[in-house]
């Protein structure tokens, strides 16, 4: 295969994303009352209406208008208020009622979009980057200090319904080819289920996976689906297609499927990418066809050639009322918006001096996030601005680096509910910042809050830490007992060279004891004699 | 009676909705549909410009929904009540693919 570098230089890629998010914070269905739960006992959350029985009718779940409403505002999406409901019709064994609900032409929330912030190398994957100066802008970009801003449209999010389950016995690694029969339970037929669907406006694997990422987060803080890729609560299908640079008519498109990793969207498009520019660049032909990512493999197989349109014979779904949502609706559920990844960045960037880079990973996770905003608060009010932004550095610090690291390493923990309070990450950055203890001493300290829980100051105190060998803190301490006496430095360096045990006396006394008193001395006697 | 549907469309309505049907079923259904469909042909005697299509025989009933409160659902045993088959309380169902293809 070629390099990607050889490959942009002819090929531009294209790429779309659809996501589907399920609704799982929800306590019931689409459009019938039973329960969601994943993991549950199979077919004991069914009833006529998931079931597709002769007669049943389906009534839609307000909570989840309201969830998709919420997200489309929160992707600056229109809200659409004249929608309505339509069957989409197919034949297959993980839906009863051999259809699906879904929405037409027009869905709840229409022509939104995000803004990407690509930094370091996933910069490297656009195209012609270098030749832009930062603040200026190209296609849909702006150039930014060491990356760029990508402005991606959102086509639509539409509300619709998961499909049951199924395992297929007999073939080879549960695979459906070769099965010789199948087994379905219905319980998640009728979950709550939005598709977002994006232009083609995305042209990097980086960019694709950025988006995925800023939209689960977005999600999370709005709290209306655990947007697990692991469980499938949040899955995402990439459309690709490359056309020779400088042209505008789209190529003939593959559609991936299995990307259920953030490593996975990446990779898979880039695979996908560096196949079809061969196949392109030998005088080959893409067909229109799924594709389906191996990770292990690490590469894409054909799952189906699509040689017609499918067809769903979509129409209105005459068992539901269609919508006129009124503004008062829709700004009852504006009122719900929670402060948005985007919008906390922003204001902690401003509040506490921090770079943009500190400010976008500091949000990138809600609870990391919500704990470097209690442990800021704690912050005195009265501090000045420099010493704000020297604290809240160092939280900025702890939290991407140390907390992250830990994080990573134990997947399991509850941020909110372990050792590390914002109380005591505070008071540990202070112990930095007034350079009690060193940045190699707030190390094992960190670790100790988590494996002992105990507050900071207890930590340093039972190890002595508090012997303070840090030449700069001393420093501070003997300047201002300096100041305080300048009658008796005047003295000493008059010859009243006795005086000096009056002054470590001093020193240790402003340091409570802790100070390392040969150290003291030594500094003492250098500056008198300054 | 006019020709709406040819008995090729209608094959391929009931490959579709996965009704099995003799090529001599296929050409009376044919025979039937039309029938059916040249029953409707009164509504092309109005004047429908400007007639807001209906989609709907709900009426003027809209935005109707429920609250996100659990009700009742099946027991295992109901939900699999009708099943022919079935196996670790789920409906068990024949091999899907014939062809050996993958969907």
């Amino acid at each position: 295969m070629q390099t990607l570098e050889n490959v942009l230089r002819k090929w531009e890629p294209v790429i779309g994303l659809e996501i589907h998010t399920e609704l799982t914070t929800l306590e019931t269905k689409m459009f019938c009352g039973c329960k969601l739960e994943f993991g549950a006992e199979p077919n004991t959350n069914t009833c006529p209406v998931c079931l597709g029985l002769p007669g049943a009718l389906p009534v839609p779940n307000k909570a989840a208008i309201e969830s998709i409403v919420l997200a489309g505002l929160a992707t600056n999406c229109e809200i659409e208020k004249d929608t309505m409901f339509y069957r989409k019709n197919y034949m297959y064994p993980d839906m009863a009622k051999n259809f699906q609900t879904t929405q037409g032409p027009l869905a709840f929330c229409m022509r939104g979009h995000l803004d990407l912030e690509i930094d370091g190398k996933g910069a490297d994957e656009r195209y012609g980057i270098d030749d832009v100066k930062v603040g200026e802008s190209f296609e849909n970009i702006t150039r930014c200090e060491g990356g760029y801003v990508a402005h991606v449209g959102i086509t639509r999010i539409h509300m619709e319904e998961d499909a049951g389950k199924m395992v297929h016995i007999g073939g080879s690694e549960g695979r459906i080819a070769g099965a010789t029969h199948s087994l379905v339970d219905y319980n998640r037929a009728g979950t709550p289920l939005m598709e977002l669907v994006t232009e083609p406006d995305l042209r990097t694997p980086e960019e694709a996976r950025r988006f995925m990422q800023k939209l689960r987060q977005i999600y999370l803080t709005l709290g209306i689906s655990n947007c697990s890729m692991e469980e499938g609560s949040m899955r995402c299908d990439g459309n690709i297609s490359l056309r020779r640079r400088g042209t505008h008519e789209l190529g003939t498109k593959t559609e991936l499927k299995n990307l259920n990793s953030f490593k996975s969207l990446h990779d898979g498009l880039m695979y996908e990418i560096l196949r079809q520019a061969d196949v392109l660049d030998e005088g080959g032909v893409i067909y229109q066809e799924t594709r389906h990512w191996d990770p292990s493999a690490k590469r894409t197989i054909v799952m189906r050639v699509k040689e017609t349109a499918d067809d769903y014979r979509l129409f209105p779904e005459p068992d539901l009322a269609p919508y006129h949502l009124s503004d008062e609706f829709i700004e009852r559920v504006r009122a719900k918006l929670p402060e948005l990844p985007d919008e906390m960045a922003a204001r902690i960037k401003d509040a506490y001096g921090l770079s943009a880079y500190d400010a976008s990973h500091l949000v990138e996770h809600r609870a990391t996030a919500s704990l470097f905003d209690a442990a800021a608060s704690l912050i005195p009010d009265d501090a000045s601005a420099s010493q704000r932004a020297l604290v809240a550095k160092q939280l900025a610090n702890f939290i991407i680096n140390d907390v992250t690291a830990w994080l990573n390493a134990e997947p399991d923990v509850d941020l909110a509910s372990s050792p590390l309070t914002p109380e005591r990450l505070f008071e540990l950055s202070m112990l930095l910042v007034d350079e009690t203890i060193s940045s190699k001493q707030a190390k094992e300290v960190f670790t100790a809050i988590i494996d002992e829980d105990k507050d900071p100051r207890e930590i340093v105190a039972e190890r002595g830490m508090e012997q303070v060998s840090d030449a700069g803190a001393i420093e501070a301490v003997i300047d201002s007992i300096l100041a305080e006496n300048p009658d008796k430095v005047d003295q000493y360096r008059g010859g009243k060279t006795g005086l000096i045990g009056f002054f470590v006396g001093q020193c240790m006394k402003a340091m409570q004891g802790q100070g390392n008193p040969k150290l003291i001395n030594e500094m003492l006697e250098k500056k008198l004699s300054e | 009676m006019t020709q709406h549907l040819t008995e090729s469309d209608v094959a391929l309505i009931a490959e579709y909705t996965r009704i099995g049907m003799t090529p001599d079923e296929v050409a009376r259904m044919t025979v039937d549909l039309n029938a059916i469909i040249d029953s409707l042909s009164p509504i092309t005697e109005y004047d429908l410009d400007g007639v807001e299509p209906t989609f709907h025989p709900i009426g003027t009933l809209s935005n109707v929904m429920r609250e996100d409160v659990v009700g009742e659902s099946f027991s295992q045993q109901t939900a699999l009540e009708n099943a022919p088959k079935q196996q670790d309380g789920q409906f068990l169902i024949p091999a899907i693919l014939s062809d050996g293809g993958d969907r």
